[in-house]
């Protein structure tokens, strides 16, 4: 679909779900049948459109697994997660192909107050899970099918099939996919080392990705999603390496000077990576050319320059420095010149650029530390935690609509999530119980 | 209804906004810095640091198709490679220097307990000396693998300063990674902000 398509329907379902609140029914019956989604609607606070999907229906044979409930589970999770639908869900599976069922259950959702309705149908095979998602805008009154995908995933996979139709709903919706369908790698202390691992974005599926018994640090995503950047102590000093978190390829040396090899950033295009070496005498910020081998030295400041993050045209790096005195944020261009400072006042550090380029998040030290951002001009400085406990090392989720980051508000340090204006912080659900550095992939292959 | 319909219409900005959030403000282009060529004693990346374009991505990326990271194909031996930490061990009459909050300069009464480092030193010119920089809690992990760094370069910097050929110096900075005292307090981070000195015959 089109972007200008998706816009219009994106514009035509707004509009009709305004129009349509004035005719909803009275509130007190109908919130019996869906309290959820009248709850929503009538507590004023109607930022969410209102989702109606039953358990998935599946299609020409048995479900002996139960996918027809734990992937519309998934599902559910993932669009509740994106923070745009109210969703409503756990009913049975309407049957394949009967339209008077359909319409039936449509009409019911819609009268208790259901903007949209999704229908996901699920085809085992033997090689493969085949999935089609089917949206309908219940504020139409033909309650229109909008928009058809079909999904297919290995069978070892399912649980990224329940994601993709997540992301292909917020598509519908937003003209962007959602998140649902990455990952977040992390470091995991564990025996007085620490590991790099890997997990579902909603915390399922934890795998570790080192185990070499040493410090391994600052994880950070190549932009096509199969590698990651980190820091690494594997063999005595902090080197920098690449690992292939899906494939069994070794370890790659990208960077083992004397002196810290740390703070990896890549570059949007994925060719280049920018990193602190301080073979030259003191921290400094580096470009390596991954093709080359070459690295080119950005800053040249006595003091200490470091934690690069591009900003997502590649134009700019902003970094941090001690040069006026305690730790500040700084942007440059990709050069090394024309330095500003960004932040102003307290200690600041581990700058994170957002994807769309508005913001930079980053976390300050004032007693403990909290997460705040910044338009990369200064201006527009706003908190997003407030405690309780150290809170820091925020990173974007690709579409930039989440900010996921380490938390001591549970005693030891967990991955949180939340929305970049501070709300809806919580922690990822299934995750490891102690996991700091979080950093959130961009959408897989 | 009013207010509901008002409601409504703040999801519009909130969904259309998604649609045209873009980039940051274009600049012009400015003369490219010339960059200094690196320098010295440094290990080459690895061969194969450089992304193969040609390989196809993983079909699969689900939890099986994870596999542990392969062991790191063994470092080269390189001219000037520092040895291993671990090669490293204590020594009583090296001492400890400690750092005040997020900065790094010798303290006078530091100096002299570098002196009498110096000295040993001096008197056992067959050991090499491994100082590590160490920082407190506080403060983000980069950014304390910095302060280490520039913690132990300091020490470094006064020994030399002292008569030490910097070429028996090796330091490593550990960040906040390896405290020895794990208690929030302003004396457990005052020990923990340290430069450590192992050594290591020649």
């Amino acid at each position: 679909m089109s972007a200008s398509r998706r816009l219009a329907v994106l514009a035509a379902v707004l509009l009709v779900v305004g129009a349509s609140l004035v005719v909803l029914p009275p509130a007190r019956p109908a919130r019996s049948q869906a309290p959820d989604v009248l709850l929503n609607v009538l507590a004023g606070g109607a930022k969410k459109l209102n989702l109606f999907m039953p358990d998935f229906t599946v299609v020409g044979g048995p479900d002996p697994t139960g996918l027809s409930r734990s992937l519309a589970e998934v599902t559910a999770g993932d669009l509740k997660f994106s923070a745009l639908f109210s969703v409503v869900g756990g009913q049975p599976p309407l049957p394949a192909a009967n339209p008077e069922a359909l319409k039936k259950a449509w009409t019911d959702a819609a009268a208790a107050g259901a903007h949209a309705a999704l229908h996901g149908l699920l085809t085992p095979r033997a090689d493969r899970l085949e999935g089609e998602l089917r949206l309908y805008d219940l504020t139409s009154p033909e309650l229109r099918l909008i928009a058809t995908k079909k999904i297919a995933v290995v069978p070892t996979e399912t649980r990224r099939l329940a994601h993709k139709m997540a992301d292909e709903v917020v598509l519908q919706f937003t003209g962007e996919a959602g998140v649902a369908d990455t990952k977040i790698a992390y470091v995991a202390p564990r025996n007085g080392t620490k590991e790099i691992g890997v997990m579902d974005y909603d915390g399922a599926g934890a795998v570790p990705l080192t185990a070499n018994q040493s410090i391994n640090l600052s994880p950070r995503w190549s932009p096509d999603a199969r590698s990651l950047a980190f820091t690494s102590y594997m063999r005595g000093y902090p080197y920098l390496y690449r690992l292939f978190a899906f494939e069994r390829r070794p370890v790659q040396l990208l960077a083992g000077f004397l002196g810290i090899n740390s703070s990896p950033a890549w570059s949007p295009d994925g060719k280049q990576v920018a990193l602190t070496l301080s073979k030259d005498g003191n921290p400094e910020i580096y470009i390596l050319t991954l093709a080359t081998g070459a690295f080119r030295r950005l800053t040249t400041h006595p003091g200490i320059d470091t934690e690069p993050t591009w900003s997502p045209a590649g134009r700019e790096l902003a970094f941090v420095s001690d040069r006026a005195g305690p730790a500040q944020v700084y942007v440059m261009d990709v050069e090394g010149t024309n330095v500003r400072r960004v932040t102003q006042s307290g200690f600041n550090t581990q700058p994170r650029w957002s994807p769309k380029g508005d913001s930079i998040a980053y976390t300050s030290r004032q007693g403990t530390h909290d997460i705040w951002i910044v338009a990369p001009d200064g201006s527009n400085v706003r908190r997003l935690t407030t405690g309780p406990g150290d809170n820091e090392s925020a990173s974007w989720a690709p579409n930039g609509r989440h900010l996921a980051f380490q938390s001591t508000r549970q005693r030891g340090p967990r991955i949180f999530t939340m929305l970049p204006d501070g709300s809806e912080q919580q922690p990822v659900p299934n995750g490891p119980t102690e996991a700091a550095s979080p950093a959130w992939s961009p959408r897989l292959p | 209804m009013a207010q509901r319909r008002g409601s409504v219409l703040a999801v519009m900005p909130l969904l259309v906004l998604t649609l045209f959030l873009v980039g940051c403000p274009k600049r012009p282009a400015t003369p490219v810095a010339a960059a200094p060529a690196p320098t010295g004693s440094a290990l080459a990346p690895a061969p194969g640091a450089a992304p193969s374009p040609g390989a196809p991505a993983a079909p699969g990326s689900g939890p099986s198709a994870l596999a542990p990271a392969a062991p790191a194909p063994a470092a080269a031996a390189t001219p000037g490679a520092p040895p291993r930490p671990s090669e490293f061990s204590e020594n009583a009459n090296l001492k400890d220097v400690f750092f005040d909050f997020d900065r790094y300069d010798i303290r006078a009464g530091d100096a002299k307990i570098l002196d009498g480092n110096a000295a040993w030193l001096k008197s056992n010119a067959d050991n090499l000396v491994l100082i590590e920089g160490h920082c407190d809690e506080r403060g983000t992990n980069e950014y304390n693998l910095a302060l280490g760094e520039r913690r132990a370069k300091a020490t470094m910097n006064y020994l030399v300063s002292q008569g030490i050929q910097a070429n028996r110096i090796t330091i490593i900075s550990y960040g906040k990674e390896r405290p020895v005292c794990s208690e929030k307090s302003e004396s457990c981070w005052q020990k923990n902000r340290r430069a450590h000195s192992l050594v290591k015959a020649r």
